[in-house]
């Protein structure tokens, strides 16, 4: 595993995200309620920049007429044919077994840990806020 | 009839330009006030735009990532829409299709004035100003509300470098077959214009529900629009246009593919016994496509196995019929690259460009 620092939790506040270029690999980090997710930038169905997509909820299965919506700000959806994914398994909603997005290791480490191998990119710190790190298959 | 410099005299002096050929694009003005400098009084003052109303896509009607960065609607910048499109797929050339929503007003000259202002719009702009390169070709709109009108609005246009097709929505009070369109046949077949029919405003403003009622929801009303093509295509050769009009062309644009076989199928063994009553159709209905009909492919139908698919191309004849579209910007655009899956080259050539390229004269 390769680690890269790609922002500070002040950058990617809750519901917040930030797209980033680790090794030529454009990649999404989300901020889910204070939790750290990681999805590659295309979708696997027509390879559109899906972390680009609308972070919502969704409605789920339920009875004609009824309508449960609910997993508010777990959902992105890809920007051109809409299909959903969620964000803490890169899975698909429609078809979660056969279609998914690479879903990677997110990490919030101190910021004064030096065990990352590469920076990212640089930016300014606080006294509250700690990297997030991102884990990559070296 | 105003005069242009016809294409074949403006041709020699550009280079022909190889690569995919995209049979429907949507550009858009950059403000309503782009169209309503077209449009004389009193129409300037009640055209506010709008769209066709009901059935807006719950989710969102176009690509995200087609919003220009400077600004403006998806379709509205012809910078971006080279960078995101047409260099981005290797493109020849994109026909243009402006949804002007026209054919839901119940007033046949308010509709005929919207038309005849997305004409002068989209030849100032996409077929003139924007297109140095000639990769825009446009399409004409017309009102078929009024068909007499429709057809002196491409008598207009008729010459025009440019503009390579009559467009209409497929909604419509009456099957396309019927004769009250036939001067907008007419005018197409003396022009040599393609007449593309392209979904909406079906069930919208005057205009009839191809299915039985109104669905309730979007996805039901978009899965179905293909209904309305299929009605329009039966009702296009067995009103027998095609003998009467031997040189009118009709494309079948965003209305489906994966119909045609069993749709032609049912049609000639129907035909096989009913032929008397349309004695002026004179061969097996299926026969008048090769000559006069072709379709677009998105949204593409999809099987799950893609030998279905290949076998599905073969028996509805992709070879010769089908031409390559994206759709864009709209939601559920079709990738060059990811919406097919691999064909035999000669194939992919056909339907990518050179059925277009034939059908267009490009």
């Amino acid at each position: 595993m390769a680690k890269y620092v790609v922002g500070s939790t002040a950058e990617i506040g809750p519901g917040q995200r930030k797209i980033v270029a680790v090794n030529g690999i454009s990649i999404g980090v989300f901020n889910v309620n204070g939790v750290y997710y990681a999805l590659r930038n295309r979708c696997p169905h027509q390879g559109a920049p899906l972390c680009l997509g609308s972070v919502k909820g969704t409605a789920l299965p339920s009875q004609p007429g009824e309508y449960i919506w609910a997993r508010e700000g777990e959902i992105l959806r890809c920007p051109w044919h809409g299909w959903e994914f969620d964000v803490t398994t890169g899975r698909s909603v429609c078809s979660p077994q056969k279609v998914r997005v690479r879903a990677y290791e997110v990490t919030v480490d101190p910021l004064e840990s030096a065990e990352t191998e590469a920076v990212v990119e640089t930016f300014p710190v606080t006294v509250q806020s700690g990297n997030v790190v991102l884990h990559l298959p070296s | 009839m105003t005069t242009f410099l016809s294409e074949r005299e403006a041709r020699p002096t550009r280079e022909r330009r190889v690569g995919i050929i995209d049979c429907d694009v949507h550009p858009g003005p950059r403000s309503v006030a782009e169209i309503k400098a077209h449009m004389p009084m009193p129409f300037r003052d009640r055209w506010n735009g709008g769209g066709r109303g009901f059935f807006g896509n719950p989710v969102h009607g176009a690509r995200l990532d087609s919003n220009p960065p400077g600004g403006g609607g998806a379709g509205s910048d012809p910078d971006f829409l080279r960078t995101q499109l047409v260099e981005e797929h290797g493109m020849a050339h994109a026909i243009l299709l402006p949804r002007s929503f026209c054919n839901l007003h119940p007033d046949p000259d308010f509709g005929t004035a919207i038309a005849a202002a997305f004409n002068d719009w989209l030849a100032e702009t996409w077929l003139d100003k924007y297109n140095a390169d000639g990769v825009f070709k446009g399409s004409i709109t017309v009102a078929h509300q009024d068909p007499h009108a429709a057809a002196r609005e491409i008598e207009r246009w008729a010459g025009h470098p440019h503009f390579v097709q009559v467009m209409t929505d497929s909604g419509a009070r009456a099957p396309f077959g019927q004769r009250q369109y036939h001067p907008i046949y007419e005018a197409c077949a003396k022009h040599d214009l393609p007449f593309a029919i392209h979904p909406g405003t079906d069930g919208m403003g005057i205009n009839v529900q191809p299915s039985p009622g109104f669905p309730t929801h979007y996805i039901e009303w978009h899965t179905c629009l293909s209904l309305a093509f299929q009605a329009h295509l039966v009702s296009l050769l067995t009103e027998g246009v095609f003998e009467k009009f031997p040189k009118f062309r009709v494309v079948l644009t965003e209305g489906g593919t994966a119909w045609i076989p069993g749709l032609m199928w049912r049609l000639d063994a129907e035909w096989k016994a009913l032929r008397t009553e349309v004695p002026w159709v004179k061969r097996p209905p299926s026969a008048y496509l090769r000559d006069h009909v072709r379709f677009t492919t998105q949204p593409l139908e999809r099987p799950e196995d893609d030998r279905h698919f290949l076998q599905m191309l073969e028996m509805m004849d992709a070879e010769n019929l089908l031409m390559f579209s994206s759709d864009y910007p709209h939601w559920d655009f079709d990738s060059p690259s990811h919406a097919f899956p691999k064909l035999p080259e000669a194939l992919h050539h056909r339907i990518f460009e050179a059925n277009a390229r034939e059908w267009y004269g490009l």
